[in-house]
């Protein structure tokens, strides 16, 4: 009887002293901070020149859902090689597919029906990435402004730019 | 305070260049002929026909629109066909020789015997003997002077080549800091820009209003620029204004027209690719008035396999530059009187012969020899002495790399290029040599 009563006194000093001593214990100190990430533009991992080969062939193949012929591609970097300032020749070459059947564009009222889905499938088609909710916002005014500019106009605008020279 | 006041501070002319240039322009446009390919001094200055080259004592003076000289009177191979092959001369097309009119070096001595180094040199006053094809020059070129000094815009200043390939397409802007492609020139090689491949992939380019669509076009793409710019993606090259630009589309289109109606401005003789090359020039002239056009010529580097085709190249080239300079005389007011002239081979060829033996058993000459390290010089035009014949075989006067210095100081920044300092050690003006 007297060994059974010891056990509950020892357990029940165990509880009070383990009762103390955690409420003595101290909060612990956070410290609220912020992760270093850098911010980078959205078009950052596009860091290497295409050559004028991938430039054209990559546009035709964004123009008009297919494939350059090799041969054609021969001559077109020619005629490229033989002009000095390569914005004006790209730009040449552009209007004169531009000029061609076959090419893939929607439509005016397509475009105009659904901004910001034809935003975002103009950078997915010619940048493989998603417009920025700024480029979005700009383009969606800029377009909704001025009646004059086609759906072919914002193609041109894309495959001159400096970022579709990239990848 | 006197002092304070008489400092000199760099200041941004309404051009964009800083500094007005130092010198007075002795003409108001120059165009620079690279008479190039490999020209033997016997055939050209020396008027010896085929009398050192082949064993046959026949003299005489091929190129006489350039030279004083009279043509050889047997064994006629140059000229075009009539009766037997090239027996017919192509008739003179100025009356007084461009050696009369001008200042003629007639022994030069050139450092290389290639083709690219030599060009080099021409272009940028300087070989940089370590540099390879596929490579832009690393000296400054003419253009980039140009352009820099005078605060010339980039379709002020043209290289019309004569080909795409071995590297003369990289011949309109060096990679010299400071320089560059900011300072570069226009280029075109009318074969291949206005053949069969320009017609097929050029021509039938849309033409778009230049406010109503081009305008709001150019506007999204520099909005799209913007942000490209701001992480450095910028594009190499030359750069045209958005006016140039349209300038430049709209030439294109003209000479696609008058390509197909054949009617571009070519010499009378037309049956070579020099020629045609020279045609364009001509249409270059005449559309953008340039302050700075550079020509290249190589039809002569057939040497290396045909005598009789090379004799016939010099003759053409002849024919070629006097109808460049007849043209500027006579078909564009704004030029005539006001331009220029300078004319010098990249290199000449050897003195001894391949094994190589044509349709007339004539043997063709390479060009590596010290033979091949001798060419000479002309320049024409206002403020440029007339009738004068400097140096001859025996007394060199001239360098290869003269021409650089001579066109800076005909356009008037000489002193810019001499104290840039990195023309060859021993280039000098002609005016200086004199």
């Amino acid at each position: 009887m007297k060994k059974l009563s010891i056990f509950p006194a020892i357990t029940l000093s165990f509880l009070l002293a383990l009762l103390v001593f955690s409420g003595c214990k101290p909060d612990p100190e956070y410290i609220y901070d912020v992760n270093q990430v850098e911010a980078l533009p959205a078009d950052a991992d596009k860091t290497i020149l295409k050559t004028e080969e991938q430039y054209i062939s990559v546009l035709y193949a964004n123009l008009f859902q297919k494939a350059l012929s090799a041969n054609e591609l021969v001559e077109i970097k020619r005629v490229i090689e033989s002009v000095g300032d390569k914005e004006t020749v790209y730009e040449v070459i552009l209007s004169s597919f531009m000029n061609q059947p076959g090419k893939i564009i929607p439509s005016d009222a397509t475009m105009r029906a659904d901004l910001d889905k034809f935003i975002e499938e103009t950078y997915a088609r010619f940048y493989v990435r998603k417009p920025t909710a700024a480029e979005k916002e700009w383009f969606r005014n800029y377009i909704q402004a001025d009646a004059n500019i086609s759906p072919e106009l914002v193609y041109m605008s894309f495959a001159l730019s400096n970022e579709y020279q990239y990848y | 305070m006197a002092a304070a006041g008489a400092a000199v501070f760099p200041y941004i002319l309404p051009s964009g260049r800083l500094f007005a240039s130092s010198g007075a322009q002795l003409a108001e446009h120059v165009v620079f002929v690279l008479f190039a390919g490999g020209v033997r001094q016997q055939e050209s200055v020396l008027q010896r026909y085929l009398d050192d080259s082949q064993g046959v004592p026949i003299a005489g003076n091929i190129m006489y629109n350039m030279l004083e000289g009279a043509p050889p009177t047997q064994k006629i191979v140059y000229g075009t066909n009539g009766s037997l092959d090239g027996n017919t001369p192509i008739p003179k097309i100025i009356n007084t020789t461009l050696e009369k009119q001008g200042t003629l070096f007639k022994e030069v001595h050139v450092d290389t015997s290639g083709h690219y180094a030599g060009l080099n040199g021409l272009v940028s006053g300087n070989y940089a003997a370590t540099q390879g094809l596929k490579q832009k020059p690393v000296y400054p070129t003419i253009f980039e002077y140009a352009r820099r000094h005078m605060g010339l815009s980039a379709t002020q200043t043209w290289f019309v080549g004569n080909t795409i390939g071995n590297s003369v397409p990289l011949l309109n802007y060096s990679t010299y800091p400071d320089y560059g492609a900011a300072f570069g020139a226009n280029f075109i090689a009318p074969q291949v820009t206005f053949g069969a491949g320009g017609q097929k992939h050029m021509a039938n380019a849309k033409v778009y209003h230049p406010e109503e669509e081009l305008g709001p076009m150019y506007r999204m793409k520099y909005f799209l620029d913007s942000l490209a710019l701001s992480s450095g993606k910028d594009v190499p090259g030359i750069k045209n204004t958005d006016e140039e630009k349209n300038d430049l589309k709209n030439f294109f289109k003209e000479m696609y027209n008058k390509t197909a109606s054949n009617s571009i401005a070519l010499p009378p003789v037309r049956d070579n690719a020099d020629l045609t090359t020279i045609g364009y020039a001509c249409e270059v002239l005449k559309w953008f008035k340039p302050t700075l056009t550079v020509v290249n010529l190589s039809a002569v580097d057939g040497c290396h396999g045909n005598f009789t085709g090379y004799l016939k190249s010099l003759h053409r080239a002849d024919h070629g530059v006097a109808h460049l300079w007849n043209y500027i005389q006579t078909q564009i007011p704004e030029m005539a009187g006001k331009t220029a002239m300078v004319i010098i081979p990249e290199h000449g060829r050897n003195d001894v012969p391949n094994p190589i033996i044509d349709q007339n058993l004539w043997y063709a000459y390479d060009h590596s020899d010290d033979n091949s390290k001798r060419i000479f010089g002309m320049m024409v035009g206002p403020n440029i002495p007339a009738n004068l014949q400097l140096g001859d075989e025996a007394n060199p006067l001239g360098h290869g790399c003269d021409g650089v210095l001579t066109i800076a100081e005909i356009l008037g920044f000489k002193n810019e290029v001499l104290n840039a300092g990195l023309t060859h050690g021993d280039a000098m003006s002609m005016f200086d040599r004199i």
